[in-house]
């Protein structure tokens, strides 16, 4: 799997993070190569030296003359490449296959000299070289250099020719790989593609890019297909940093970046990041190797090294597959047995025909022998000579047909124009003229990438030979209609104010936008307010966990909210149990439990304990009795009824007697109080008398 | 608004939410179980809260049940 384009980096600073690694003695002897420092030069210092001497060109060029053939050679290719990341395995390839086999020797002396540094995501300390190496793999350790050091070193063998009386060859207009990949990228945006640990593509993402018929249909300019188009297309879509990676999914950004500079530098781009894909063969099509290093991108980058070394010579496929039969020390073990009974050549040609002719680099060369030679642009990008002109624009080169499809003339397609059409149409057939479709899926995520109906339109207005037709405009109204029913705010800040007044103000005054309760308000993006109109008086995550934030009236039943506590969700639990009451002053938010609320909330799923729960988390005690009654569903025995007297004794004393001395006490019902019995109407007779033989008779009141 | 004047208001901060167009829609999603389970209460007729950290889950059903959510301010978006 191809990484993330690493275009963001600030490199001066991804300099001195990695020398900041370095041990002192190995930072000391690499910053002794390069700037030569005074001597005790305080180590900060001199880290800021040698990371801001990357972009020093007389510095520069001073040092890579100073190098051996052998890491100066390696310095040479990589810079023909653009590309800034490389495995050191890569690089010792590189050294053997143009002439100078010495293994890490070149690139030790790169690191030393300051032209070479660690690109692994470790902390730790590098003590000496080997053991850095060790750590992270003798072949797939990572390392960088700064892009101004690999134009340097580009710049330094830049040779141009005059070409005079040129037959001119057969060249593509370069956008085959552009189209294929603005369809990987918009094909991977309904779901992340997944990988495996190794960082392989799971079967079911694999065989969708396989099966996919747009992908399996031949290059426009040439007769043949390229084996697994369709994967190659989205791996090269992941190296331009299309997609944002985390943990074993890729996720397609909502827009293709960095396609609006015009066709020469989308295809640089596309050129430079082709060596970071390690799982592509021409021959073999998908393919991973268990040493993690693929021989595709280095044995690429040698034939590009000879057309740039030969200029405007025209080469044959098997002229370049017999130097690179002869140097490159891997290449030759990976070709399947038939093409390696004929040293490569039909590998050498898949891979011109299927990249360096469809990226518009080296055109076919007429004659009765296949061969190839650099282009106008090919000879900008590999020998340092001027861009040529861009092609003529045709800006109107779209039909919008009354079934929603889109012609697109390949001659009026643009890089930016693809990358914009991408967002919002999807392909369905690429060749001289290309099909898309316009539906509401593709419609759906156009817009959700940021675009509004108003800009879709006015792109297909902008490059269409005739107006939209009125039926596909007001299809895709429709489908944009129906986005606008449902919303989904993942990250919202809400604003909740104390009055409802308060939220009609702030909406009256723009603070926010959308109300959602009488309360509660929102701004457009869901984003935080201006704060300079508003005075907090609380602040929650919604996510973090419950607290107290209420009150219970001494009734037990009403329910009093402290609004600088409460979370959102208690609104949403408390109108489950409890009913509104008006608001008052004192209390603008109140809820009393009911007998039918109480119903309500066990109806809906509430169970007892559930109840309790969230009793003691909300208000810090217990349910109370009242609510406790309004829970009790079971049966109990009904309550009885009866006509009593009440009894009150002079004294607790007098009161304990009676209850004890056995006449009297079976005649009372129960005792209430300290001085106070009660007794049956009909035992009041016999009770009396019982008194009345102790001298205290009742006195009825 | 008043110069000078400055509201007090509580913010809630990360919360996750669905805003329908109109009740019977709300209704709608709350049928269905896969997205009631996802639904930890109703701010009002039309704003249903998210569980937090299922809110990819609730916009790949309602994509399933032939929606077209608006998805506002979604991180790294």
């Amino acid at each position: 799997m191809a990484q993330n384009s690493s275009d963001q980096y600030d490199w001066t600073d991804r300099v001195r993070i990695a020398l900041s690694r370095y041990s002192d003695d190995l930072f000391r002897s690499v910053a002794g190569h390069l700037v030569k420092p005074k001597i005790g030069q305080d180590r900060d210092d001199l880290l800021d030296r040698v990371s801001e001497t990357q972009t020093n060109a007389p510095v520069i060029d001073r040092r890579i003359r100073e190098l051996s053939p052998g890491a100066q050679s390696i310095l040479r290719l990589i810079g023909l490449s653009r590309l800034s990341d490389w495995k050191i395995g890569h690089l010792m390839t590189l050294g053997a296959a143009s002439g100078f086999p010495e293994g890490f020797a070149p690139i030790e002396s790169l690191i030393r000299a300051g032209l070479l540094y660690p690109a692994d995501s470790n902390q730790d300390l590098i003590e000496d070289l080997a053991s850095w190496m060790g750590l992270c793999g003798t072949v797939t350790a990572p390392v960088f250099v700064h892009p101004f050091v690999l134009n340097r070193a580009r710049s330094l063998n830049n040779k141009t020719v005059e070409v005079k009386n040129r037959v001119s060859g057969i060249e593509t207009d370069g956008l085959e790989w552009v189209l294929r990949i603005a369809a990987a990228w918009q094909r991977s945006r309904s779901g992340a593609i997944k990988t495996t640990q190794t960082r392989s593509l799971f079967k079911r993402d694999l065989a969708r890019f396989q099966n996919d018929p747009l992908f399996q249909s031949p290059l426009t300019d040439l007769s043949g297909s390229v084996t697994d188009s369709g994967v190659l297309a989205f791996e090269w879509s992941v190296a331009l940093g299309h997609f944002r990676s985390t943990g074993n999914e890729f996720t397609a950004l909502p827009e293709i970046p960095d396609w609006s500079n015009g066709l020469w530098s989308t295809l640089t781009h596309l050129f430079s990041r082709f060596f970071s894909i390690e799982t592509w063969d021409p021959r073999k099509g998908y393919v991973t190797y268990e040493s993690g290093i693929s021989p595709t991108p280095t044995s690429a980058l040698m034939l590009f090294d000879s057309f740039a070394r030969t200029l405007d010579e025209p080469l044959s496929p098997a002229q370049l597959a017999a130097e690179l039969w002869e140097l490159h020390p891997s290449w030759s073990s990976v070709l399947t047995r038939d093409d390696a009974r004929q040293q490569g050549v039909a590998w050498v040609e898949s891979f011109l025909d299927s990249i360096a002719f469809s990226l518009r680099i080296v055109e076919i060369v007429p004659g009765t022998e296949r061969r190839y030679r650099l282009t106008a642009f090919g000879r900008s990008l590999l020998c340092g000579e001027p861009e040529p002109a861009l092609p003529q624009a045709f800006p109107q080169t779209l039909t919008v047909q009354p079934n929603a499809e889109v012609i697109a003339f390949r001659q009026g397609l643009t890089p930016q124009l693809i990358a914009e059409l991408s967002r919002f149409a999807d392909w369905k057939h690429l060749g001289t003229a290309c099909t898309m479709e316009l539906t509401a899926e593709a419609t759906y995520l156009g817009l959700e990438s940021g675009l509004n109906l108003a800009s879709i339109k006015q792109t297909l207005d902008r490059h269409s030979m005739r107006p939209v037709p009125a039926n596909v405009a007001d299809l895709m109204r429709r489908w944009a209609d129906k986005r606008e029913r449902i919303t989904v705010y993942p990250s919202a800040t809400l604003v909740e104010f104390l009055h409802a007044a308060d939220l009609d103000q702030a909406l009256s005054c723009g603070l926010v936008s959308v109300k959602l309760t009488d309360f509660i308000g929102l701004t457009a993006d869901g984003q935080d307010p201006n704060f300079k109109s508003l005075r907090l008086v609380g602040n929650r995550e919604f996510d973090a966990r419950p607290v107290q934030c209420v009150t219970v009236d001494p009734d037990g039943v009403t329910l009093m909210v402290d609004s600088s506590q409460a979370d959102l969700l208690l609104d949403a639990e408390i109108q489950r149990l409890a009913e509104t009451l008006p608001p008052t002053i004192a209390h603008p938010r109140q809820y009393r439990i009911t007998p039918q609320s109480v119903r309500t909330a066990i109806e809906r799923g509430w169970t007892h304990d559930e109840l309790e729960q969230w009793f003691m988390i909300r208000t810090g005690q217990a349910l109370s009795p009242t609510a406790r009654l309004f829970l009790n569903t079971h049966p109990l025995p009904a309550p009885a009824t009866a006509t009593c007297r009440i009894v009150r004794f002079p004294s607790a004393e007098f009161t304990d007697g009676i209850m004890q001395w056995t006449e009297t006490r079976s005649l009372i019902l129960e005792r209430l109080g300290p001085m106070i019995v009660m007794i049956e109407e009909h035992n009041l007779a016999e009770f009396n008398e019982q008194l009345a033989s102790l001298g205290i008779p009742l006195q009825m009141l | 608004m008043t110069q000078g004047l400055r509201l007090p208001a509580k913010l809630h901060r990360r919360v996750c939410f669905v805003l329908t167009e109109d009740l019977v829609l709300a209704e709608e999603l709350l049928a269905r179980k896969k997205l009631a389970g996802e639904i930890v209460g109703r701010l009002s007729d039309r704003v249903l809260l998210i569980r937090p950290g299922r809110v990819e889950i609730v916009i790949e059903e309602l994509r399933k049940m032939g929606h077209s959510p608006q998805v506002v301010g979604r991180a790294g978006s």
